[in-house]
């Protein structure tokens, strides 16, 4: 009795403390509403100038989301924010997520996704204006900073900064290919083959690892070099516009194709099975000097110094083997995550602030060996090679070309940043592990040419 | 005396409470299914006449999508690879039943063989196809030694071999993935066969043992008979088994060097190339085939002695 008793009490106390704190957590929500519009109505009213006195009174934290778990984890980050703490008495609390791109988009379904975020490349460009606030428009920046279209709207409102910038070519370590004798970059597909057969004879590494076991993306790695290889940053709309064959010789697309399509054919010049490369172990192998050259974004640089341990100088970045047809080289760079505003954020003001000075003053993208944000900015060291290159932006879509480019090669089904197993990159490999010569290889392409050229006339008319 | 209750007053009885018990049980379930079976497959059929990507509708086909996936020739190429898998298993249904007919006889360490047997099944796929990446790798020198099999085999003076990816023998690979897969599921077949084998009645073997029945006789004229239904079952399950090979090809080759199978090229079709209208024609197509399958086994292993019993009492008029 005595236990019943107690039980049904202890359930309407529950009940009822339940109930409350419902209204509480309802009427909380209102209020905070309330103050969030009253702040960012005061906002409005003082951006012209006291903005700064507002923040006195009270420690202002902003939290920012990131995909750098490393560099959070390591306090990198914490340590590199701490001028512009005191400088704006305020406080950045990193939040790092591994899997950056299904976290964040799922978080970004609610109205609290930090202040300041990496923008995930799951959001559609022109549902950025949903989620975030214009940081300019493309006018204000462009002579500021580099790839300030990246995230940029069809009424060009940007809406990211880049925190930095990879440029593209190719992986190599510099003791093996000086061990080999080689005292030149290669500045042609012919130089270049010349050099992985010198390395062959001369030393004991593999010329080049194909990575071919994960060739999903490390294949994709090759796209990279295709426009860098035509020097021609407008050569995906010319593509259009001129309504050329996809892959021409003197296009990039067919050279960089067919320099993949030599390599992979010559078995002296790859590991003996593609089949069971290993990536993270060939990192360290390449460390060792047991590997010579890998076609990587210059994302994977630090990646691959980082396993090297103390001989992390050898690891060298070279640019695309490919002189355009006015005697230079060539390199495109290109943007790596973007910054941006939340909407919801708590300061606005100081989140654009945060992100002005995260991508131009802090010296983030220099150390970690990238491209700075801001341009006329000095290049980090292990892009020595690219010193005599060219480095350029791909051309932006003319208006009335935009999204065209990547609906032909969805409708056409050739898929150029694809790995899947029927795409042209798989099916260019594998002839050239068959060894079946030139005429496999144009049978490939003209196939995927006239896949392309069917589905552009369907697009274009 | 029967008195007239209202419909409310009837469930408030036993077999009122009964009723209300029984659809608030089933409720759930069949919400469910419908809502994540059923609902789902209807789409698939509409979205299979569809030229469409992940979320728009880009107009009607017809039977276009279909006819694509016979003709062709990337989706041609995972028909043949299942015929390799179809082949492995029936060489895998017949060792499964040799061996649980020898597991059934009077052997020692019984449960340890059968424990070995079975270990593969309970693995994880992954697992599996990790540990046979190993076993089938030919060494990348100087970076990496020879797998196990090639070790094995210059231990013997032999020639390494290209296991996954000798373009001269491109059927080598998909032989060692079938292999793999007979590896890891023919523990499943070993135990249901045994369990059928032993489910029949020892009075049977004792009649034949003293009507003078020798071995293959016994397996003839009782084991046979009396594993029918499980055979057929097993013979569905491994048609389907062969279309719809996911895991192994796609761990330890991805795909690639002509090992792609159909549920592999579904997928890509769905989510990498955006094409859901040919992947859900993909998808139907998968199942028609299971319920062709279904029907013929239906037709040949039809349960003969239960129609002898319909037709017993109208003879007997």
């Amino acid at each position: 009795m005595m236990t019943k008793k107690l039980l049904a009490t202890t359930t309407a106390l529950t009940l009822l403390m339940g109930t409350i704190a419902a209204f509480t957590s309802c009427t909380d929500k209102n209020g905070g509403d309330d103050s969030q519009t009253t702040s960012t109505a005061t906002n409005d009213s003082t951006t012209t100038g006291t903005n700064d006195n507002k923040n006195n009174g009270k420690k202002v934290t902003l939290e920012v989301l990131t995909n750098r778990t490393d560099r959070d984890q390591d306090g990198t980050l914490d340590k590199l924010v701490e001028p512009f703490e005191q400088a704006n008495n305020c406080e950045i609390k990193w939040t790092s997520y591994s899997d950056y791109s299904k976290d964040v988009p799922t978080r970004m379904s609610t109205d609290d996704y930090g202040d300041v975020l990496f923008i995930p490349d799951e959001v559609d460009v022109n549902d950025l204006g949903d989620f975030l606030v214009p940081l300019g428009t493309y006018d204000e920046l462009k002579d500021k900073y580099n790839w300030v279209s990246k995230k940029m709207d069809s009424k060009k409102n940007v809406y990211g900064l880049a925190y930095g910038g990879n440029a593209m070519g190719i992986l190599y370590n510099k003791k093996v290919w000086a061990d080999a004798g080689i005292t030149e970059l290669p500045k042609t597909p012919e130089d270049f083959l010349a050099d992985l057969k010198l390395i062959k004879e001369k030393t004991e590494a593999i010329p080049y690892y194909t990575e071919y076991a994960d060739s999903s993306w490390t294949i994709n790695q090759w796209c990279n070099l295709l426009v860098s290889a035509s020097g021609n940053p407008g050569l995906e709309n010319d593509l259009l516009t001129e309504k050329t064959d996809l892959f021409t010789p003197g296009n990039g697309y067919y050279d960089v194709m067919k320099l993949m399509y030599d390599v992979f054919s010559d078995p002296d010049l790859h590991e003996a099975d593609p089949m069971t490369t290993e990536w993270e172990s060939s990192k360290t192998w390449f460390g060792e000097g047991k590997i010579g050259t890998i076609v990587l974004g210059s994302w994977a640089i630090s990646q691959f110094e980082e396993k090297a341990g103390d001989k992390a100088a050898d690891v060298g970045y070279m640019p695309a083997p490919f002189t355009a047809a006015d005697g230079k080289q060539y390199a495109q760079t290109d943007a790596d995550f973007c910054v941006g505003v939340s909407k919801h954020s708590k300061d606005i003001d100081l989140s654009k602030k945060f992100v002005e000075w995260f991508v131009s003053e802090s010296g983030f993208a220099f150390d970690e060996g990238m491209i700075p944000t801001p341009k006329g900015s000095e290049i980090p060291s292990n892009l020595d090679n690219f010193k005599d290159c060219v480095l350029f932006e791909k051309d932006v879509a003319p208006d009335d070309l935009i999204g065209k480019y990547a609906a032909i090669d969805t409708a056409s089904e050739v898929g150029i940043w694809l790995g899947d197993t029927g795409n042209f990159k798989i099916q260019l490999a594998e002839a050239a592990f068959g060894n079946k010569g030139e005429e496999g290889f144009k049978a490939i392409i003209d196939e995927q040419n006239k896949k392309w050229a069917d589905a552009r006339d369907a697009e274009l008319g | 005396m029967q008195e007239k209750r209202s419909f409310f007053e009837w469930l408030k009885t036993y077999d009122g409470q009964k009723f209300t018990t029984t659809i608030l049980f089933l409720l759930i379930p069949l919400v469910l299914l419908v809502l994540f079976t059923f609902v789902p497959a209807f789409n698939m059929l509409i979205y299979s006449f569809q030229s469409r990507d992940l979320f728009k509708v880009k107009g009607w086909l017809g039977f276009d999508n279909y006819i694509r996936v016979f003709t062709d020739k990337e989706f041609l190429t995972t028909f043949k690879n299942s015929l390799y898998y179809l082949v492995g298993s029936f060489f895998q249904q017949g060792f499964a039943l040799l061996v649980a007919a020898i597991l059934c006889a009077e052997i020692r360490f019984k449960g340890f063989f059968k424990g070995v047997l079975f270990f593969p099944y309970l693995m994880n796929g992954v697992a599996v196809s990790i540990i046979f990446q190993r076993f089938f790798l030919k060494g990348n020198p100087p970076v990496s030694p020879e797998g196990t099999l090639n070790s094995i085999i210059t231990a013997f003076g032999g020639e390494s071999i290209k296991w996954l990816s000798d373009t001269e023998r491109p059927w080598l690979v998909n032989i060692c993935l079938v292999f793999v897969s007979i590896w890891r599921y023919i523990g499943f077949d070993i135990i249901m066969y045994m369990g059928a084998i032993q489910s029949i009645s020892p009075d049977i073997y004792e009649a034949a043992d003293l009507d003078g029945a020798n071995p293959w006789q016994r397996f003839v004229y009782i084991i046979f008979p009396g594993i029918k239904p499980i055979i057929s079952l097993q013979l569905i399950l491994a048609v389907k088994g062969a279309i719809s090979v996911f895991e192994i090809p796609y761990i330890i080759t991805g795909g690639n060097f002509g090992t792609s199978t159909f549920v592999i090229k579904t997928i890509e079709m769905a989510f990498q190339k955006k094409k859901l209208g040919v992947a859900s024609a993909m998808g139907i197509v998968l199942l028609i085939i299971t319920i062709i399958v279904t029907v013929i086994q239906d037709y040949f292993f039809a349960d003969k002695p239960v129609k002898k019993k319909k037709a017993l009492p109208r003879a007997s008029k």
